[in-house]
């Protein structure tokens, strides 16, 4: 019982380490607290559901994230970019007037009613572990969110981008008075962040449904994990997600009645002892 | 002098009130009215926090919504007479906030947006979950008195009445923070929400001031939810839902928050264009979102600032002109 709630718990922190990595890379560089995030996370998975019952699942996974990525260039260069001086709270607001817009977008093309996407073939058999059985596809989500933990780690560490992308997330001006292309960058960082949207949005199709409402519940779990992870810290977006996926999963077997409420309340803990967030360090 | 004139306005427009009444044709469309007058008054209580802090709240539902179950749990278990319900729920929603607003409002402002965001969620699936007295997902009635501070129920929920009620209510609450905003109060929060590092240098305490603000514009809230309340006599957790807070808060932007009268213009201006919109209302979410970004992008001052602008320039523009015509006449 306990093992199954633990993996649960870990299947629902690497969904909400995608999501959340791209809000933080987004927030990080743009300053932008984007609420379409789960709009982009809800097309990503109705894209995903639509190539794949035409086509198959492995290559929803590359389109979706790809439609995404674009989407979220052109959310850039049209968006943020044209919006860089205003007020961060206008900009906050453009975003929420994107979400309203994609909902009702989503509802136009595919409709009011529920979706689900199926489990690929390759992955329809479980796995015994420690005396319960478990499916492979949960165990192939967790490893695509470590995989994105550390690709995107690794990436910002070693990379000349990333190193571009850390400095500007410091300080955009002076980055870009030594040639660095902080248009170009942020484009990218956006696409990216958006990318990640799309496959979460995807990778979760299978385990969680699709409908117009989805893009709301994780989007709140997302605003949870990168406010308690400190905003625009990447890993402490990480660890706020494990901890969140654990008490939702957790919580729900062991104290079904407040499951729901322990993440907020974590969340105003941890707000209340630290109004940065547990590794941030700015406001 | 100043404040005779702040009571004359108010006393015109409740006397507009009542003509609104007299024009009116149906009683559902004063429905409506009712309806959006109530959102109005809710809608002031969002665009104060945000006019007077700086801070926007995604999670006002909570007491919106939240003063209907306060009420209903008051009443249902009778605990006192609905005479004192509602004022003793209203102060205690004002404490809660005020205690809430002390730990919140120190959250940097982007964050705050998100905080409230979370703690109206909450109580939503709360809500939705608890079962018992509430009633879970499908609601609670509310059982309201057959006379309520010695009228009775059927006078008062005529549809004329009801809407004289909240109609009068909104023009009190905005009067009274009209007057609030006029005195020291106002100055001191303007002060710290420009800029609260200077405001503290200064000598004033900042956190005490903002914790209030959020509490009024809470209490605010919550007399719109009540009035609503009243209205239907039924809790629905939808009510708390951060939907709710979101409509609320394209109100605010739309109308312009920087005066107590954007909110309300846009309150009124949403209802309209949702009723005018009819049939296709199943997309009217995409459409507000749609106004919201041409507003923030090319008016951030929204409908009452554009008026005004736009009022100021043709008097400018008047005034330019009759001044040339009057060189011209002397050049003559």
């Amino acid at each position: 019982m306990l093992t199954i709630s633990l993996m649960n718990g870990l299947v629902y922190g690497a969904l909400l380490i995608i999501m959340s990595s791209g809000l933080a890379l987004i927030y990080g560089l743009r300053r932008v607290v984007n609420f379409a995030h789960g709009a982009l996370y809800m097309l990503g998975a109705y894209i995903g559901y639509t190539v794949a019952i035409h086509s198959s699942f492995w290559l929803a996974l590359l389109v979706a994230p790809g439609v995404m990525f674009v989407v979220g260039i052109l959310l850039d260069r049209y968006g943020f970019r044209l919006l860089q001086d205003r007020e961060p709270l206008n900009v906050m607001l453009v975003t929420f007037g994107l979400l309203l817009i994609l909902e009702d977008l989503v509802v136009f093309i595919w409709g009011k009613g529920n979706h689900s996407l199926f489990t690929p073939e390759l992955l329809r058999f479980s796995i015994p572990l420690f005396g319960s059985d478990l499916p492979a596809y949960r165990l192939a989500v967790m490893l695509v969110g470590l995989g994105v933990a550390l690709g995107l780690t690794l990436w910002l560490r070693y990379s000349r981008v990333g190193l571009f992308v850390r400095a500007s997330s410091t300080d955009p001006l002076t980055t870009s008075m030594q040639g660095v292309n902080t248009d170009r960058l942020s484009a990218i960082i956006v696409g990216l962040g958006s990318a990640l949207a799309g496959l979460a949005g995807v990778i979760a199709g299978p385990f969680l449904s699709l409908s117009p409402h989805m893009s709301s519940d994780v989007l709140i779990d997302s605003f949870v994990v990168v406010v308690i992870g400190g905003l625009g810290s990447l890993a402490g977006a990480f660890i706020a997600a494990l901890l969140l996926g654990m008490m939702h999963a957790v919580g729900a077997v062991y104290l079904p009645e407040v499951s729901v409420l322990l993440p907020f309340m974590f969340m105003i803990a941890v707000l209340i002892w630290k109004p940065t967030g547990l590794l941030g360090s700015r406001t | 002098m100043k404040y005779t004139q702040s009571l004359l306005v108010a006393l015109v427009a409740m006397f507009g009130g009542w003509l609104i009444v007299l024009v009116t044709p149906s009683a559902s469309l004063l429905g409506v009215f009712t309806q959006a007058v109530i959102y109005a008054m809710f809608a002031l209580g969002v665009g104060f926090l945000l006019k007077q802090n700086g801070l926007v709240s995604f999670g006002h539902a909570l007491y919106f919504g939240g003063v209907g179950y306060a009420v209903g749990v008051v009443l249902t278990l009778d605990m006192m007479p609905a005479e004192w319900a509602i004022p003793a729920v209203l102060l205690a929603i004002g404490a809660a906030a005020f205690a809430v607003g002390l730990v919140i409002v120190r959250v940097p402002g982007i964050a705050f947006g998100m905080l409230t965001l979370a703690i109206g969620q909450m109580f939503y699936l709360l809500a939705t979950r608890a079962r018992g007295i509430t009633g879970g997902s499908d609601g609670m009635g509310v059982p309201w008195p057959t006379t309520l501070y010695g009228f009775p129920e059927k006078a008062l929920r005529q549809p004329e009445t009801l809407f004289m009620i909240t109609w009068v209510a909104l023009v009190l609450v905005a009067l009274l923070l009209h007057l609030l905003l006029k005195m020291r109060f106002g100055a001191v929060t303007e002060a710290i929400r420009d800029n609260e590092e200077r405001a503290r240098f200064i000598g004033i305490r900042t956190t005490v001031p903002r914790a209030a603000v959020y509490a009024i514009s809470a209490v605010v809230s919550a007399i719109a939810g009540l009035l609503s309340n009243y209205n239907s006599a039924f809790a629905s957790p939808e009510s708390l839902h951060w939907s709710v807070s979101a409509i609320t808060l394209l109100m605010v932007i739309v109308g312009g928050f920087q005066t107590l009268a954007g909110p309300i213009v846009g309150a009124i201006v949403y209802f309209l264009v949702s009723d005018i919109l009819g049939d296709y209302a199943t997309y009217s979410m995409a459409i507000f979102g749609a106004a919201l970004i041409a507003v923030i992008v090319f008016s951030p001052h929204g409908i009452t600032g554009a008026v005004t602008s736009f009022v100021k320039r043709r008097r400018k523009g008047a005034a330019s002109l009759s001044a040339g015509a009057t060189r011209e006449r002397e050049a003559t």
